[in-house]
């Protein structure tokens, strides 16, 4: 036999009982040749382009979903910085080049598409600073298009003008969807140490050492992890739970690889990497806050978390980077607080602080994300909250990044419920101190020194 | 080398003469409509009218390709020859002709049974067969009459590809 029926229920079981799923095909698109002194040229040019590259791609996931068996949730376009490509025609108002992006992802059927984007860590450019103003409108106007900045990174430190600028930013992208509780900032994320090839939105978008177009994946699965350590019991030990978790990460790594492969082949372009992220959904069992509290924690906050979300996203790396001919992205755990039931109710219960999820932010694969804040917090507070998780990605050489939402109207405790795969939120209290003096000073936290670390 | 794009800028630019794309050139919706709008005629390269051409994936996809045939797939093929494998588990409750009802399909559908497995707990069954699909079947269409069979209180069949129990379990 070729293979034995315990492995065959294993396969199916992870599939069919524990959400394991292909959770985005992404497609790279290189918008460098769509630069055009012309704003108008520019866009018509840019939905050109995604248009003509993309046409094929819901298509060929679909038929690679009829042809294996395995349910492939999202398609995504992922470009080049738009900041980058609108340089040249000198616009100060870039939306019309969101609503090209939106445009193309309507016609292509895609869920998301993201790279309404740009580099800061060290300065603006023109095209830097029209992309800043025109982030609020762009997400306010549009369904598809996700936007993420770059504030600083290891090795040229972190840009808090463009911090503070981003705060500002935040507060009025939540402004402008208040009426859908502030959801348009649910697209916004900024970054320290922006991962060029990341296929999750957010943050999706292809960096300049990309090539013309690359097709990546985006594999999940914490419903399977989670049922690995149920069968294996509360009284294994921490080398057992870590072995447990290589082991499901490798399984479920190798089935984005080989959809990977398959996609890249029938799309014709270049198979850029596999990211093995445990992204939870509101889904009973979909869920990376359960893995923590079956792994030892009373509920996910309490002490011990940091270390047990250590131990899982490290894992769940080494059993990625075994199995995939090329792991890259944000490969790890993520930790968005209202897509995860559990986090919600460790929330709800009192055990989830915001301060606690900021300790969590320096183990796991990305950062603060989905955490709602009052709709009043002001800009100063918001740029500390970004700085400080700006701070643990540059000083730890780690990808960290904030998506916050000021949820307008909401204050501390209150819920907030987005639906779908965004859930559920309780709005966290930020604390009645500010960092006024931090905030107006303004300036660049210079890059930290990489000896000496202790 | 011509242009990449001609956007109804270039066409308004042309100033009423026909416009030439070369054969990787991407004319925009807009420059089609304005170039309609306008009367002006956008040929391709070889003076036929204008088609969009097939996407230019860059100039390393063909080179990504070749190095990702190299790449080594795991062993333990199902099937030996052109057929493709097919993995199909049924669970449900146990009752006279289910596995005929199933063969029965996979025979309509052309497929080869390689190795067949069943094991009966009370009343409950769970059944995998290893099957090679040969000739001209497809797989989608395969999957799909396997999905119909069964049904609520009685028993649920899923079909999958052999490629993806092959990633998982063989290095």
């Amino acid at each position: 036999m070729v293979f034995t029926d315990r492995e065959i229920l294993e396969t199916v079981r992870m599939v069919e009982l524990e959400t394991l799923d292909i959770r985005t095909t992404t497609l790279g698109i290189s918008l460098f040749d769509c630069a055009d002194p012309d704003l108008e040229s520019t866009a018509e040019k840019i939905y050109a382009k995604v248009v003509h590259q993309a046409r094929n791609l819901v298509e060929i996931a679909g038929s690679i979903e009829a042809d294996y068996g395995v349910p492939i949730v999202n398609k995504r376009i992922a470009v080049t910085p738009i900041a980058l490509v609108a340089g040249a025609c000198g616009s100060s108002d870039l939306v019309p080049l969101a609503r090209a992006l939106d445009a193309a992802a309507k016609e292509v059927g895609v869920d998301f598409i993201g790279g309404f984007s740009a580099y800061v860590y060290k300065g603006f450019t023109n095209a830097d600073h029209a992309l800043f103003d025109s982030i609020p409108q762009a997400l306010a106007e549009t369904d598809h298009v996700c936007s993420s900045v770059a504030l600083g990174t290891t090795k040229s430190g972190i840009n808090m003008d463009a911090t503070a600028r981003f705060a500002d930013v935040v507060l009025e992208a939540a402004r402008l969807t208040a009426d859908t509780g502030g959801l348009g900032c649910a697209k916004l994320v900024c970054f320290t140490n922006p991962v060029e090839d990341n296929p999750f939105v957010a943050g999706a978008h292809i960096g300049i050492g990309e090539p013309e177009t690359v097709l990546s994946v985006g594999v999940s699965g914490p419903g399977a992890v989670r049922s690995a350590l149920e069968r294996l019991g509360p009284k294994a030990d921490l080398l057992a739970v870590a072995e447990t978790i290589k082991r499901t990460a490798f399984k479920i790594t190798r089935v984005g690889e080989l959809v990977g492969r398959e996609a890249a082949r029938r799309l014709g372009t270049s198979f850029g990497i596999v990211d093995i992220s445990l992204a939870p959904t509101p889904a009973i069992g979909d869920s990376v806050s359960d893995i923590l509290e079956l792994m030892g924690v009373e509920r996910t906050g309490a002490p011990g978390t940091t270390a047990a979300l250590a131990l899982l996203t490290d894992a769940v790396k080494k059993g990625g980077a075994m199995a995939s001919s090329s792991v890259g992205g944000l490969s790890g755990a993520f930790i968005p607080v209202s897509e995860d039931e559990g986090m919600i109710n460790a929330v709800k219960a009192g055990a989830l602080s915001l301060a606690k999820l900021e300790a969590m932010t320096t183990v796991c694969s990305v950062g603060l994300d989905m955490v709602a804040v009052p709709g009043d917090t002001p800009a100063s507070t918001l740029m500390g909250i970004l700085a400080d998780e700006m701070a643990i990605g540059m000083v730890n050489n780690k990808t960290t990044a904030v998506r916050i939402i000021p949820v307008p109207g909401k204050g501390p405790g209150e819920t907030v419920e987005w639906g779908g795969l965004l859930g559920t939120a309780i709005v966290q209290d930020p604390g009645p101190f500010h960092c006024d003096v931090l905030y107006r000073r303004g300036g660049r936290i210079p890059a930290p020194i990489q000896s000496y670390r202790n | 080398m011509g242009k990449k794009f001609i956007t109804a800028e270039d066409v308004r630019r042309a100033g009423g003469g026909p416009i030439v794309t070369d054969a990787d050139t991407v004319v925009t919706p807009q420059a089609l409509q304005a170039a309609q709008a306008a009367g002006i005629v956008i040929q391709g390269p070889q003076g036929a009218g204008y088609r969009e051409p097939a996407p230019d994936r860059g100039p390393d996809a063909q080179s990504a390709l070749g190095h990702l045939a190299q790449l080594p797939e795991p062993s333990g093929l199902v099937s030996t020859g052109a057929g493709t494998g097919v993995i199909v588990t049924a669970v449900g409750v146990n009752r006279p002709g289910i596995l005929a009802e199933i063969t029965a399909t996979l025979f309509e559908g052309g497929v080869s049974v390689v190795d067949i497995s069943q094991r009966t707990i009370d009343q409950y069954f769970h059944l995998v067969l290893t099957c090679e699909l040969r000739g001209e079947a497809e797989f989608p269409a395969l999957k799909q009459k396997l999905d119909c069979l069964g049904g609520k209180n009685d028993y649920t069949v899923r079909t999958m590809h052999e490629g993806v129990f092959r990633f998982m379990h063989r290095v």
